[in-house]
């Protein structure tokens, strides 16, 4: 197609954080600085993420989200070898027993190990966030920059059916859609990813409109590039710093709208260790056996609260007008 | 900043607003709550009066109680009306109510009823002979002129085997003022159980004519309170009748009010502003023990929460593997969990106070045996089975869907996969009904404590039709239909117990159900009721109720 890819690291603003680099002061903006083209794009990709990251690790909140979230995903991973209990199975005869050395986080009303089940939980909920956002992404980012970049009427229905779905509340349109497909986690997680779909539509299609007349896409077009190798190859990198913010944002959301339906009764079952569930089934026990209810809900805030610091500091982190 | 402040601001007046109108929502309902309170106080307030207050968490559905077939509104006309024979205390004994006694002829298709003297209806209208025909008369033919628009006297179909030509009892024939003669078509073992049902109470026949269609809110009866008004999904007053044949009532004044949440019903227990509440879920009741404010009475046991398989469908259609369900499950571990001291582990379908009921060795808890028996049934390990359960409360099952999830529990240790399916109790029930499960808990309270309505309505082929199956096992047994309407015809308690043991040893050989619990119905009282005594049945007439100061 087009034999003269590797010169497309001349584009002003290549893949992730939007050139503008705040690293040594009064560095030209702009263009990254002359390096030789001998290692093709790469290193000059690598070194725009460069400054991004070292302002993420600066940034107070985005450093304790990232804390935050590395020890979920450690807890994710590693779930098997933290615990020895079986999250689903427990010894009825053991049901409702305070923290103690056996159950340092206690038991619920089935005499399940509560540590096991928070753990195996973060599994689940780790599982829930990327397949709901890996959905919506994908689906959001492809429909919305065909939306931006073919224009016309296929724009314009694409933007009302958008409308329509962002009029209401996304978690209403997700019970909707459950109450059509019945209640299991997987309709929860489809529900909450196909409500998720509008947010990447937007956000994609603003940044494709942005930069497809830009003089770099001209170029391209110029040198003969195809529709979709412009489409993918120069427009759409443009649209990966949003998306990322977008996207940790929406674990966020994902993994506590899909709580919520469990909660409701529309998602896990009551065996299954998914926090929301666990918090709906535990409610009776509140006064009596406070553990059961309170940790699945400290773990849901604590998480949703390490994404979204995350997501914020990475949306400063990337904003190519923030400079300091 | 500033627009910070502001709505800070907002967000604090929002608050207050908030905080402001619960208060005003709580206020406006204690005040209406209080004026029944105000007009005739516990401690006899105005006129020195006494009133009872029953709280309870719905209201009744109508006050004629031939035409009713929930507690709610039984519990009621308990009080206005009184059956020909009743049950005694804390029993289900039949003992002389309207009718001092009742005498069979030899083959039991002939019964004659002797009726107390000078017993007046709360109108004024004398009780006899005529009177109790003329009920009868009402809910056997369904062509009777004194059958209104919209009622079907379901109950009556349902014990007397249906109207007309279907009903049990042929006819009904005055002998003189105080002799009234049953024909029946052919012998019914639990007749005299059947007439001292609340459903089966005499109205005054003036009232039916005078009101018609809506008799139903102008109940009269002979009972030891007599109506006095009806505020729908509130209250019913009702008012001591001076003129009872029996104890006359200790309170002036019986109020029966509606209040839908368990706990707030707890609270005004607690507070004193009610008497009696029923609905006590099991977790409250440590919290009622501990109150020296208030007593706990317990129900005794009358009833079965049970796991029935589809018997029909595979592969539960092999014999093995219920027996082998039924020694998986630790119904200790679960009643020890979920009843405290209200349950007792169930080996039979027959609760443990009803004469018949055996006491055959249960399935022992095997785990080790159990999955022994599913490889010898060549039990298909892989497949994942489902267990349903209702997802509301019910008196033999105070939380369904954890006590399906310690099943589960049980299942998977022999390798057994399950998963938990619910639906709201009416779907429930007529799903069902309608065998589209493979196993589904269940229970049952008895009407009567007769053995017959259990085993028969539950287990008998009879009962087996798909879409009104009261038998949801599907289970259908020829040897067990001989020995129940042996039992049904049979008019020798003896004789039945022993049928009855047979059937229950039937029944256990061939594992339709797990039978799992026998549950006890928790009522709380103020600590001032005295003379109070629950009835296994779940209603009784508060006559004997008084409240000390």
């Amino acid at each position: 197609m087009n034999p003269t890819t590797t010169t497309n690291t001349s584009d002003p603003t290549p893949a992730g954080p939007p050139a503008a680099p705040a690293g040594p002061a009064g560095a030209p903006a702009g263009r990254t600085p002359a390096q030789p083209d001998v290692l093709g794009g790469w290193t000059a990709r690598l070194a725009a993420w460069g400054p991004p990251i070292r302002r993420l690790l600066r940034h107070r909140g985005a450093l304790a989200g990232l804390v935050i979230v590395a020890l979920f995903v450690g807890m994710a991973v590693f779930a098997p070898w933290l615990t020895h209990y079986d999250p689903r199975n427990g010894e009825l005869a053991d049901r409702l027993q305070p923290p103690s050395p056996a159950h340092i986080l206690g038991t619920d009303y089935s005499g399940r190990d509560m540590f096991a089940r928070l753990v195996y939980g973060a599994r689940l909920s780790l599982e829930v966030g990327l397949i709901t956002v890996g959905l919506a992404l994908v689906a959001g980012t492809l429909w919305g920059a065909v939306a931006g970049y073919v224009g016309g009427w296929f724009d314009l229905f694409s933007m009302r059916v958008v409308d329509v779905m962002l009029a209401f509340p996304s978690l209403l349109l997700a019970i909707l859609m459950i109450a059509i497909l019945g209640p299991s986690l997987m309709n929860a997680m489809l529900a909450v990813g196909v409500v998720a779909i509008p947010n990447y539509v937007r956000l994609v299609r603003s940044v494709v409109l942005g930069v497809k007349e830009a003089e770099f896409v001209e170029a391209a077009r110029a040198e003969g590039a195809s529709h979709l190798a412009v489409l993918f190859r120069h427009v759409l990198p443009n649209a990966m710093a949003p998306v990322l913010v977008q996207a940790t944002l929406g674990i966020a959301t994902a993994i506590l709208d899909t709580a919520g339906l469990s909660f409701l009764g529309l998602g896990a079952d009551a065996r299954t260790p998914e926090w929301g569930s666990m918090l709906a089934h535990s409610k009776e026990y509140f006064r009596s056996a406070s553990w059961t209810m309170t940790y699945p809900g400290l773990a849901i805030m604590i998480v949703v609260l390490g994404f979204n610091l995350l997501g914020d500091g990475l949306r400063d982190a990337l904003d190519p007008k923030l400079k300091r | 900043m500033a627009r910070r402040t502001s709505a800070w601001l907002g967000a604090l007046m929002a608050v207050a607003m908030l905080t402001l109108a619960a208060c005003g929502g709580g206020a406006a309902p204690s005040a209406g709550k209080s004026e029944p309170g105000s007009e005739a106080t516990s401690e006899g307030g105005q006129q020195g009066q006494v009133t009872l207050v029953w709280g309870r968490g719905g209201d009744s559905v109508g006050l004629d109680p031939a035409n009713v077939t929930d507690g709610e509104s039984l519990k009621v006309t308990e009080q206005i009306f009184d059956t020909l024979l009743q049950f005694q205390g804390d029993t289900t004994n039949v003992g002389p109510g309207l009718a001092t006694g009742c005498e069979a002829n030899q083959d039991a298709t002939e019964w004659t009823c002797t009726l107390r003297e000078g017993v007046k209806f709360q109108d004024g209208t004398p009780f006899n002979a005529e009177a109790v025909k003329f009920n009868f008369d009402r809910w056997m033919n369904s062509k009777n002129p004194y059958r209104f628009q919209g009622e079907d006297f379901g109950y009556y179909a349902y014990m007397f085997g249906g109207f007309d030509d279907k009903s049990v009892i042929k006819s009904v024939d005055v002998i003189d003022d105080t002799h009234v003669k049953f024909t029946l078509r052919n012998p019914l073992a639990p007749f005299l159980q059947n007439l001292a049902m609340a459903p089966f109470a005499i109205a005054s026949p003036t009232a039916i004519q005078k009101y018609g269609a809506d008799f139903f809110k102008n109940p009269v009866g002979t009972g030891p309170f007599k109506f006095v008004r009806w505020d729908k999904d509130s209250q019913i007053v009702l008012a001591r009748n001076d003129n009872y044949w029996g104890d006359p009532a200790k309170v002036d004044q019986l109020v029966f009010r509606v209040i839908p949440d368990n706990s707030e019903r707890l609270l005004e227990l607690q507070s004193g502003t009610i008497h009696f509440a029923d609905g006590i879920s099991p977790s409250d009741v440590p919290t009622i023990k501990s109150d020296p404010n208030l007593q706990l009475f317990l129900r005794p046991a009358n009833d079965i929460g049970y796991l029935a398989f589809n018997t029909e469908k595979p592969p539960f259609n092999n014999k093995k593997v219920r027996q082998a369900f039924n020694m998986a499950i630790d119904k200790q571990a679960i009643v020890n969990a979920f009843y405290g001291d209200l349950g007792q582990v169930a080996n039979t379908p027959l609760p443990p106070n009803m004469w018949g009921h055996s006491n055959l060795q249960d399935y022992p808890y095997d785990p080790d045996q159990a999955k022994k028996l599913l490889q010898e049934a060549h039990f298909d390990f892989s497949k994942t089975y489902e267990l349903w359960a209702m997802s509301n409360p019910r008196p033999y099952f105070p939380e369904p869907t954890k006590i399906a999830e310690a099943i589960a529990q049980d299942l998977a240790k022999i390798g057994v996969q399950v998963k938990i399916v619910t639906f709201d109790w009416s779907t429930y029930l007529s799903k069902t009904e309608n065998g589209e499960h493979t196993m589904a808990l269940l229970g049952w309270i008895g009407d009567n404590g007769d053995p017959d309505n259990f085993l028969y309505v539950l287990l008998d082929k009879d009962n087996a039709t798909k879409g009104s199956a009261g038998n949801i096992a599907f289970y259908k047994s020829d040897a067990l239909h001989q020995l129940l309407i042996k039992a049904q015809q049979t008019p020798d308690q003896a004789t039945r117990t022993q049928l009855y043991e047979q059937a229950q040893q039937i029944i256990h050989e061939d594992a339709p159900w797990v039978p799992l619990v026998y549950a006890q119905d928790p009522v709380a009282a103020s600590a001032k009721v005295q003379g109070y005594v629950p009835s296994p049945l779940g209603l009784e007439q508060l006559n004997h109720v008084s409240l000390s100061k």
